[in-house]
């Protein structure tokens, strides 16, 4: 991180902070309205169309990490580091025909979490909750604690003032509104984002061309162009099956796989991968062009808004703070929203109250939303600023649990024992590979050892699940 | 090996028009919608 160096007068740092925070809880409260039970509050009503369903899934995909990571990754990995980083597109895409199949399976399901209960019984049930709440939590946490970080550098606002606004205000608009506000201010925050990036890249352009960048990178760094580059090439396998297991298991796109309407649940996510898939490239280019334009670049997690603030000024300055806030909004919201529902759904209904009326539930989570938001701003306070070990610690659990969710949605025959299994001794391996190897083959050997075990398990079944016990009524 | 700067050129300018172009797509999709009352 840079010292002192701040892109943006606080001032204007702190106007657009309450612009927009005003915004959000503006449209929250107003779409919140239509909100009178659990299940338009978890779920938007099960009627979203294709523009907002597109929309939300790719600005939820959009984090703080696509815009400030992605220059980072091409500064150290290259061309390779940028395409590595649009794998996560992938995640998406393969979900498309998942949630079509959910949609089809569970018409009444809320969330990822009622799938595993019925179709493996409580203890694999138990175990992905588990995993799929330690990863969400950590998430959440990281995000907002990114908030207060990215603030502070961009803008000057103090560490605690920037996490606390950002993540109060999406804690009120998410309570107020539930998944129907989550999912309308993401569509206004991804045009912002796609937008913001697409004119800020075409502006640098006007500063170096194409051809510029790539003759100073040949004289000064030849290995981010090596079509060979092999810590880059290894780094797209493990964004691949991080992406396909973070989306795969997740509440945030099951929940919406359950929000979005039946016919254009399956095209939403197609087009969402699609949206997000060349956002790595347009705004990790920037950090390439640093040497071209003569940036000096002192710390490269900070290399985005820096080549941005030299070439463009101030404008260029603004540009960044507004697209870091959006990224960092839609998908501090769609984490509250959907962690509550899964905590509301699986914890609170399923093992305490189960005669819980729609309105009392309703009310449930929106009071968890704000229990969980209290939580992750005491656990962001101290500013750890080293939550991104933890997330790659988070990634053998979540590859283990690709192929139980792949089978069990399609296969009669995977069973519980290859489900449990497959978790259990995925992540076993996986987090022993991770401190006896590195992070970046763990969720990989996770992976594997999950999916050898549950094809010998489904191969070795006996049992033909009933689907229509995934009908469950609401 | 090395990618060209044609390959570069094509790999950025296709990205933001990328971009571009989904952002308007968006925005008519959700004109669309509205229009037959789709949009929740």
């Amino acid at each position: 991180m840079t010292e002192s160096k701040v892109f943006l007068d606080p001032t204007v740092g702190w106007i657009l902070l309450a612009a927009f925070s005003a915004l959000w809880i503006g449209l929250g409260i107003y779409w919140g309205r239509r909100n009178k039970s659990f299940e338009d509050h978890a779920l938007a009503g099960r009627n979203v169309g294709l523009a907002l369903g597109t929309a939300t899934a790719a600005a939820t995909w959009i984090t703080s990490n696509t815009t400030m990571l992605a220059p980072q990754f091409a500064l150290q990995l290259g061309i390779w580091g940028m395409l590595a980083y649009s794998t996560a597109a992938f995640g998406l895409m393969l979900f498309a025909p998942m949630a079509k199949r959910i949609r089809q399976l569970m018409p009444n399901g809320y969330t990822s979490g009622d799938f595993f209960r019925l179709r493996y019984g409580r203890v694999a049930w138990a175990i992905f909750l588990v995993f799929t709440l330690f990863y969400s939590l950590t998430w959440l946490v990281s995000m907002a604690m990114a908030g207060g970080i990215l603030l502070e550098a961009l803008a000057g606002i103090d560490y605690v003032w920037g996490m606390s606004v950002i993540l109060g205000v999406c804690v009120i608009y998410t309570m107020r509104g539930g998944l129907t506000a989550v999912i309308g201010t993401d569509f206004i925050q991804s045009l912002v984002i796609i937008v913001g990036i697409a004119v800020t890249g075409f502006a640098v352009l006007q500063n170096v061309s194409v051809a510029e960048i790539h003759a100073n990178l040949t004289a000064t760094k030849p290995a981010l162009l090596d079509v060979l580059f092999p810590a880059a090439i290894m780094a797209i396998f493990n964004n691949l099956l991080f992406g396909l297991g973070e989306v795969f298991h997740n509440n945030v796109w099951w929940s919406r796989a359950f929000a979005f309407r039946d016919s254009v649940a399956s095209k939403a996510f197609l087009l969402g991968g699609l949206v997000w898939l060349p956002i790595p490239v347009a705004a990790g280019f920037i950090a390439l062009a640093s040497g071209a334009l003569g940036v000096a670049v002192p710390s490269a997690d900070m290399v985005g808004p820096l080549v941005v603030a030299e070439v463009l000024g101030t404008m260029g300055a603004v540009a960044i703070f507004i697209v870091v806030f959006c990224s960092l909004a839609s998908s501090i919201d769609s984490l509250l929203a959907a962690t509550s529902d899964l905590v509301t759904e699986d914890i609170w209904r399923r093992l305490m109250h189960p005669q819980a009326s729609v309105e009392t539930l309703k009310k449930a989570a929106q009071w968890i939303t704000l229990g969980l938001g209290l939580l992750t701003w005491l656990v962001c306070l101290p500013r750890i600023g080293t939550l991104a070990t933890v997330l790659f610690f988070a990634g053998p659990l979540v590859g283990s649990m690709i192929w139980p969710i792949v089978a069990g949605l399609y296969w009669r025959r995977a069973n519980t024992a290859g489900a449990v299994g497959a978790m259990v001794l995925g992540a076993g391996v996986g987090l022993f590979c991770y401190f006896a190897i590195g992070w970046y083959v763990a969720t990989l050997i996770a992976t594997a050892v999950s999916m050898i075990w549950v094809l010998g398990a489904t191969a070795l079944g006996k049992s033909r699940f009933d689907w229509t016990v995934l009908k469950e009524d609401a | 090996m090395t990618f060209s700067p044609g390959f570069l050129e094509v790999l950025i300018y296709g990205s933001l028009v990328w971009c571009a172009v989904s952002g308007i797509g968006l925005a008519v999709m959700l004109l669309r919608d509205g229009k037959s009352g789709e949009i929740w």
